[in-house]
């Protein structure tokens, strides 16, 4: 009987280091990150390559002006490349169709799936505008064809098409193509396709950044407690749960 | 109906588009061409409607006048209108020209190339801005042009073109320099330009486009691979400082974070590892290699399609390569994509036969993929609609069924498998015809008895139908199928072929115009007079009409390996009746053109020991003591010269056939002992042998030479049960044959010992 209980008393002991995890207090905390350095240069790169891949032209002039920071790419092509991500978020395809063909026009004959989007956010806009009749048309002579080519084309251009048999578009099952976050979705594809075919990353690098900062926290979550950082935007360290 | 109103819309637009091309003023035409770009690019089917309204040759010609027009060194508002032009006609022709067959054959109709060769990428091209445009557009234009397979062969012979090519790579527009290398890749294909290539020293500027733009190092990759494709003599001349810099460049690259490019530097490497032996050979790049490609695989445009082709480039015919796929798990990754389903069919064909690959050779592979349950979708892809996945699908169940286990188990002999393989021999495509008949030439290698399968279900009138193809690889093919058919089939098997294939029509392919053709016919006979005595009868048919085709061909043949299969075939006549024996002799020594020499005293003398070996199989069966005439018969040979010949093999280097002549007053010993089927492997079993028969040789005594035999097989079958695989057929079958010759031997004291040996299709597996 008692060596039951001596074996239960040693396992809640086992328990009690595992559940146990070191606290690291504020002021440990603060002292060593102050004891890390890093360097200016490398901040102001990565806010330029944030302005610059999102083609923020003028803040990243600006930021140029003012820190001397040099953009990885020639801020000229930035414009062009905006201009066309522009039309694109306010529903001028059409408009954003030539622009990128005058910047490059192996970009949409060489993009099959981009070329197809672009025409579908088209069809999503005729159809937004009421224009049924020119819709249906426009669905049968550009984009039909395409759907021949690829079965997955095709089963977006049915969805597309079904918006126009719902009376409510706003609550059918394909109503988040009217959606704003639809043009979004398209403006960014265009987006990453000129920066690619500029052999520029068509991802910032600070999204992986704080990515790794929520990995790396979680992977001590489980051997410490410390200050965390919750919130991004404030990046305020919040004092951990004793 | 709504189609023909649509299309009847697209071409009032078009038409519209085009009037207005015609038009005189300079800005109207500007805007037609903008909006015809517009219309084209990206969209395949509108590039169709407009090209069958004129639009090439009307581009072209605007492209033609403003050339004319243009003045290069001015930069004025009307001078920019032309330049425009320029701009937007080279555009519209590139975007004709961008992946569309009809496309690029209408734009060099035109003459659309030269125009924008001419017009854009003059040598001494100014600097001003708006000029730079013009010489883009053309590039561009150009590069597209050059991409197709229809594009003019550029002519690197000619020292302006040389030149020319090489001011292209020296620009700094990078449109410009991928152009210049577009035009290496399409164009360079025979040695002497990768000569003249790697001479000019176009590698080193290739090499340093490896470290520009995205456009540059994929354009640069392919070129560097172009010039090394193939060619060991240029490869081993890349020898120097910088090779060490380039070759680690380009493993660098091989982690790029675009796909593309990866699959590019991948087949880079390849093509210089498979172009010399002394490049690239380490471990670690072996496996980084193989890991990337099955990593592209994951791709899913293009690029993964592709991936598959490279790998099966990086490990076909190389077997420490499949054996280091096979470690890093390639098979189960290739299955893991095969089963997605609804595959691409270039991706589909691809992964086919990069499996066919990894099988070629090694038996863990093959095991593999059987445990996976791969045939299943293999079987599948044999009634695809595309010929080029139908004949993947056969390569890969052909490579698949070289595994003899299996083989011997009949796990491909069943209707699933056989059905839709023998459905194929009619298939449309030729080639498709010739993989299926690989595939089957395996199957048939059937160590049950269930070749009838195969026959009920059709097979045997098909293969003997496609015997009489006139196209040669099919009857080749179909021969090496009924030939593998026919090894070691019962005899109501052989039965139903022979009297498919008929004595005539056997008699005429021994006597094919192709030599390969008569080869497979004479192995066919071979195997078809293999066994019992009544199977010899049948080379007898018609009045023997086959056995005068054999003994022509042998008499006529150059060719070595028709001459072993007619002795082969001779040898197998001669275990026959005393009829048959006769027969034989007839054909080696009356029907000889010079009586004086036989044919076979040529090839006893022969350097190719398998010949020597196949006239002595023949000589001894003729010989053997069992049979009344054989005394006759010896001294027939004898007078003919042939009985010294083959005395004196005692001393034959090669020691594949052992023959000793023990001759006494009341008969003779003949001992002729098999001892492998391949010399090289068991060298270390002929020492022994030899040792001991050199022994057996000296013995007076039958009784004694009785035991030495004994003594010799089972140490022989001691020998080759430890080297060979014991799951080889030709374990088995030397193993039977020593434990036939052991049998005999006991029951009586002088013995002889004759086998003829039957031909394990190694060859065709």
């Amino acid at each position: 009987m008692s060596l039951f209980w001596i074996v239960i008393r040693q396992l809640a002991e086992i328990e009690a280091m595992a559940m146990s995890k070191k606290v690291i207090t504020r002021e440990e905390w603060e002292k060593k990150l102050n004891d890390v350095k890093i360097r200016k240069e490398d901040m102001n790169k990565l806010v330029m390559n944030f302005l610059v891949t999102e083609g923020y032209v003028d803040a990243a002039e600006k930021f140029r002006m003012e820190s001397g920071t040099e953009p990885d790419i020639d801020l000229a092509t930035i414009t062009d490349r905006m201009a066309v991500k522009k039309a694109v978020q306010c529903g001028n395809v059409e408009d954003a169709i030539e622009k990128v063909n005058d910047l490059n026009p192996e970009i949409l004959d060489t993009n099959p799936q981009l070329f197809f989007h672009l025409q579908q956010q088209r069809l999503i806009e005729l159809i937004r505008n009421g224009k049924v009749e020119e819709a249906l048309e426009f669905a049968q002579e550009e984009l039909a064809p395409r759907g021949e080519e690829n079965q997955s084309f095709l089963e977006e251009l049915e969805r597309t098409v079904a918006l126009l048999a719902f009376e409510d578009v706003s609550n059918c099952p394909v109503g988040d193509l009217l959606d704003i976050s639809q043009r979004l979705k398209t403006a960014s594809e265009v987006n990453a396709a000129i920066l690619t075919s500029q052999s520029h990353e068509k991802d910032p690098k600070l999204p992986s950044l704080l990515k790794m900062l929520l990995w790396a926290q979680n992977q001590l979550d489980e051997k410490a407690a410390y200050p965390r950082i919750n919130d991004l935007a404030t990046a305020t360290l919040e004092d951990p749960a004793i | 109906m709504p189609t023909t109103t649509a299309s009847a819309v697209c071409t009032t637009v078009g038409n519209n588009i085009l009037l207005r091309l015609t038009s005189g003023e300079r800005d109207v035409k500007l805007k037609a061409l903008r909006e015809l770009k517009n219309q084209i690019i990206g969209n395949r089917t509108k590039k169709l409607s407009f090209l069958k309204l004129g639009a090439v040759p009307a581009v072209a010609g605007i492209l033609s006048d403003a050339v004319s027009a243009v003045d290069v060194a001015d930069n004025d508002e009307n001078d920019r209108i032309v330049k425009d032009i320029i701009v937007q006609s080279a555009a519209v022709l590139g975007s004709f020209a961008c992946g569309f067959e009809a496309g690029v054959r209408a734009v060099l109709d035109a003459g659309a190339d030269i125009l924008i060769q001419r017009g854009c990428l003059v040598e001494e091209m100014p600097l001003l801005k708006s000029y730079m445009e013009v010489v883009d557009a053309g590039a561009r234009s150009l590069k597209m042009i050059y991409q197709s397979k229809m594009a003019p062969k550029y002519d690197f012979l000619q020292e302006e073109n040389m030149e020319f090519l090489l001011s292209l790579l020296n620009n700094e527009s990078e449109n410009v320099s991928g152009l210049g290398a577009s035009i290496i890749s399409h164009s360079c294909k025979t040695s002497l330009e990768q000569k003249l290539l790697f001479d000019a020293g176009v590698l080193k500027r290739l090499t340093s486009l490896l470290g520009g733009s995205l456009i540059q190092r994929d354009a640069s990759l392919e070129s560097i691979a172009t010039i090394f494709k193939n060619n060991p003599e240029v490869v081993s001349q890349f020898v120097g400082p910088d090779t060490g810099r380039t070759l680690s460049c380009i493993i660098e690259i091989v982690k790029d974070r675009f796909a593309r490019t990866r699959l590019l530097a991948s087949l880079c490497l390849i093509v210089i590892r498979n172009a010399s032996p002394c490049y690239l050979q380490d471990v670690g790049i072996k496996t980084k290699l193989i890991n990337n490609l099955l990593e592209l695989l994951d791709d899913p445009g293009r690029v993964g399609d592709e991936a598959s082709f490279a790998f099966s480039s990086l490990i076909a015919e190389k077997e420490d390569m499949q054996k280091l796929a096979f470690e890093v798990n390639g098979v189960d990754k290739l299955y893991n994509h095969l089963q997605k389903g609804s595959l691409h069919p270039r991706r589909f064909e691809g992964i086919l036969l990069a499996l066919a690959d990894m099988c070629s050779k090694l038996e863990c592979c093959r095991s593999r993929c059987l445990s996976l349950q791969v045939l299943k979708l293999v079987v599948d892809a044999l009634a695809h609609d595309s010929s080029d996945v139908r004949s993947a699908a056969c390569m890969c169940l052909r490579s698949v069924s070289r595994s003899i286990k299996n083989l011997s188990a009949g796990s491909f002999m069943n209707e699933t498998i056989v059905i839709p393989l023998v459905r194929l021999l009619d298939d449309t495509s030729t080639a498709v015809q010739v993989a299926a008949l690989g595939a089957i030439s395996n199957i048939v290698v059937d160590f049950t008895t269930r070749r009838s399968t195969f026959i009920r279900l059709g097979g045997v009138k098909l293969l003997v139908q496609l015997s009489k193809s006139m196209d040669s690889t099919i009857r080749l093919n179909a021969l090496r199928a009924l030939r593998n058919l026919i090894f070691l089939a019962e005899d109501k098997c052989k039965e139903e072929i022979f009297m498919e294939l008929t004595a005539s029509l056997l008699a005429s392919l021994i006597c094919d115009p192709e030599p390969s053709v008569q080869e497979q016919a004479l192995a066919l006979v071979r195997n078809l007079v293999d066994g019992r005595i009544n199977s010899v009868e049948y080379i007898f048919a018609e009045d023997g009409i086959i056995l005068d085709a054999v003994g022509r061909q042998l008499r006529i043949a150059s060719k070595a390996e028709i001459e072993i299969q007619g002795m082969y075939v001779l040898g197998n006549v001669a275990t026959g009746k005393e009829s048959h024996k006769e027969a034989v002799m007839d054909q080696l020594l009356l029907r000889a053109e010079n009586k004086a020499q036989s044919c076979i005293i040529k090839f006893l003398q022969s350097n190719d020991s398998r010949l020597r070996t196949a006239a002595v199989w023949a000589v001894l069966n003729l010989t053997c003591s069992s049979s009344p005439g054989s005394s006759g018969r010896l001294v027939k040979l004898h007078d003919a010269g042939i009985v010294s010949h083959v005395k004196n093999m005692v001393n034959d280097p090669c020691l594949d056939v052992k023959v000793i002549y023990f001759s006494s007053l009341s008969g003779f010993l003949i001992v002729v002992l098999m001892v492998c089927l391949m010399t090289s492997r068991f060298s270390l079993v002929q020492l022994r042998v030899k040792t001991a028969l050199e022994q057996f040789n000296s013995f007076d005594d039958s009784l004694a030479s009785t035991s030495c035999l004994q003594f010799l097989t089972v140490r022989a079958v001691g020998e080759l049960s430890h080297v060979v695989d014991p799951s080889s057929k030709e374990e088995e079958s030397i193993a039977n044959y020593f434990r036939f010759s052991m049998k005999k031997n006991k029951k009586k004291k002088s013995t002889r010992t004759v086998k003829f040996c039957f031909d394990v299709p190694a060859d065709s597996l």
